[in-house]
């Protein structure tokens, strides 16, 4: 199987701050992955490398069989319409409706001015699409709304929507549930390793509740002040290694979050 | 510690008052500014001063001025149909001053720049920015007044003029304030659209700009309100606003006149504040009420 994602001796440097540091890994094509680590351990930065919008400092790194370094800036913007990103914040427009955003998904493998009559009047094909879409992840009724009459659960639903209107190849989240309660947060994780399994994608999600990551991830990478200190399957993560992981016990860790 | 910096700024504010009140001081004795001086120098003075407050208790129903014609229309009648002509002025400027606005106001602004760009191309984008900022500032820097005593001047007493006169300053006064809010506007859904392969130009058109839209309409509103003021003002140059007809009243002392034509323009600007009102909370009523 060909890789998604291909680190070796990464290194991400933010002025003296080192974010990620020499990271060497693999993710499959396919693969579900979650990372994992305390907050300020790397994981957001390791998103940004993986979709582009951060270089390494050092150390090469390849998305999709593309070396990064080599790519022009127009060629990495092309990778990045393969790659799905859904931000922390989820990075929506509020005052534009659930369809406008999810069209907007599409939008770099469009052209601008395609993109603007999108928005304006969007095609019957491309209305029906995110009608099933939206059907999908569970809120048809509100392919109208604007987002920001929306609930966060439901706001986190037009951005899973959004992604998936993109089709791509990798769907990156950072921290998806990090403003849902927790029952939403699993129904979304769920959904999330659903729609990869179903669709194809490969999946890598950021997550600061590892009982979710313990759940539906097969493979989990904990990072701490940016190494890889653990990658593997759930249930070889041993409690001694959590403790490494986050220094507290792993009873603290379960009523984190 | 708290204490002691809370006693630091009282003492700092107390020195800035102080010093605005000196520098008041001394602008009202370059000024040859004297407490005698607000005192009226004679009689007919306070006569008039008198009879045109008083005047603000009984606007005038009919004319004062006997010489009227027979069959002029009512005052009000003229009055409303000033008012129509303020509000033609007003939506006139305003449709030429919105357009240009949005066109310096992208210019003047930052945030449809490409990242990364070279030093050739920051240097342009920088050029231009400077450019459109300097223009801006220059049309928003002379008076719409001025601007109509101008303009004229060189193209004589025609409807144009006057809304040219009142277009050209509100352009650079909303195409600043555009441009601002478009640069305040939060960057969360650009780099969202940008980490999945937007460009530059794109993201500004379909996530920036609508993001910024309902700021953008709202600020528009307000400077209708205010184009309003204006049109009426561009009355005592000329331009046949209601501002003429107070002008012209005002000037044969035909004081209950005058404040019949200050209802009606009070009335006016009352209701488009409250349109205005209403269009704002239907605006912004995502702000706050959404995080349910």
């Amino acid at each position: 199987m060909s890789s998604a994602f291909e680190l070796n001796g990464v290194t991400c440097r933010f002025g003296d701050l080192v974010a990620i540091d020499e990271v060497s890994l693999s993710i499959a094509e396919g693969e579900q992955v979650a990372f994992i680590g305390p907050s300020g351990s790397g994981k957001t930065t390791l998103i940004r490398l993986l979709n582009t919008t951060a270089v390494p400092s050092d150390g090469s790194l390849s998305v999709l069989g593309d070396i990064i370094a080599d790519q022009s800036v127009e060629s990495l913007r092309v990778l990045r319409s393969r790659v799905g990103t859904m931000p922390q914040h989820l990075g929506l427009v509020e005052n534009l409706t659930a369809i406008q955003n999810v069209i907007l998904g599409r939008g770099g493998q469009r052209t601008t001015l395609r993109s603007i009559r999108d928005l304006i009047i969007p095609s019957r094909s491309d209305t029906e699409k995110i009608h099933q879409l939206l059907r999908r992840v569970g809120i048809e009724e509100k392919l109208f709304t604007m987002v920001s009459k929306l609930s966060g659960g439901q706001k986190q639903r037009v951005a899973i929507a959004r992604a998936l209107f993109q089709e791509p190849e990798i769907l990156l989240a950072d921290e998806p549930v990090s403003a849902v309660d927790p029952a939403r947060a699993r129904d979304s994780v769920r959904l999330l390793t659903e729609l990869s399994g179903e669709l194809g994608f490969t999946l890598c999600v950021s997550l600061h509740h590892l009982e979710l990551a313990k759940e539906f991830f097969p493979r989990l990478i904990g990072l701490r002040q940016g190494r890889v200190v653990f990658d593997g399957a759930p249930d070889s993560l041993k409690d001694r290694e959590l403790e490494s992981l986050y220094e507290l016990t792993a009873d603290e860790m379960m009523t984190d979050a | 510690m708290a204490m002691n910096s809370t006693i630091g700024k009282w003492g700092r504010r107390r020195w800035i008052v102080l010093g605005i009140v000196i520098l008041f001081l001394l602008c009202a004795k370059s000024l040859g500014l004297t407490p005698a001086g607000l005192v009226p120098p004679d009689e007919t003075r306070w006569e008039r001063a008198g009879a045109f407050f008083k005047a603000a208790l009984s606007p005038a129903m009919d004319y004062q001025d006997e010489n009227v014609p027979e069959d002029a229309p009512p005052i009000w009648l003229k009055g409303l149909y000033g008012l129509l002509l303020t509000l033609k002025f007003a939506f006139g400027g305003m449709s030429l001053a919105v357009p240009l606005a949005l066109i310096m106001g992208f210019f003047g602004s930052s945030s449809w720049w490409p990242e990364p760009r070279g030093w050739f191309l920051d240097l342009f984008l920088r050029g231009i920015y400077f450019a459109f900022r300097f223009l801006m500032s220059l049309l928003r820097s002379i008076h719409e007044l001025i601007w109509a005593l101008l303009i004229l001047s060189a193209f004589g007493l025609s409807p144009l003029a006057g809304m040219i006169a009142l277009a050209l300053p509100f352009s650079g006064t909303l195409g600043k304030v555009f441009s601002e809010l478009i640069d305040e506007e939060s960057r969360d859904a650009a780099a969202a659209l940008k980490a999945i392969g937007h460009r530059p130009l794109q993201t500004f058109f379909v996530g920036t700009l609508p993001a910024a839209l309902p700021n953008l309409i709202t600020y528009s509103l307000y400077r209708f309100e205010c184009a309003l003021r204006s049109s009426a003002v561009l009355g005592f140059v000329g331009i046949e606003t209601i501002g003429l007809y107070i002008e012209l009243s005002h000037e044969e002392f035909y004081y209950n006149e005058v404040w019949t034509y200050f209802y009606l323009l009070l009335a006016l600007i009352v209701l488009v504040d409250f349109w205005g009102a209403g269009v704002r909370a239907r605006l912004n009523s995502h702000k706050g009420a959404c995080e349910a």
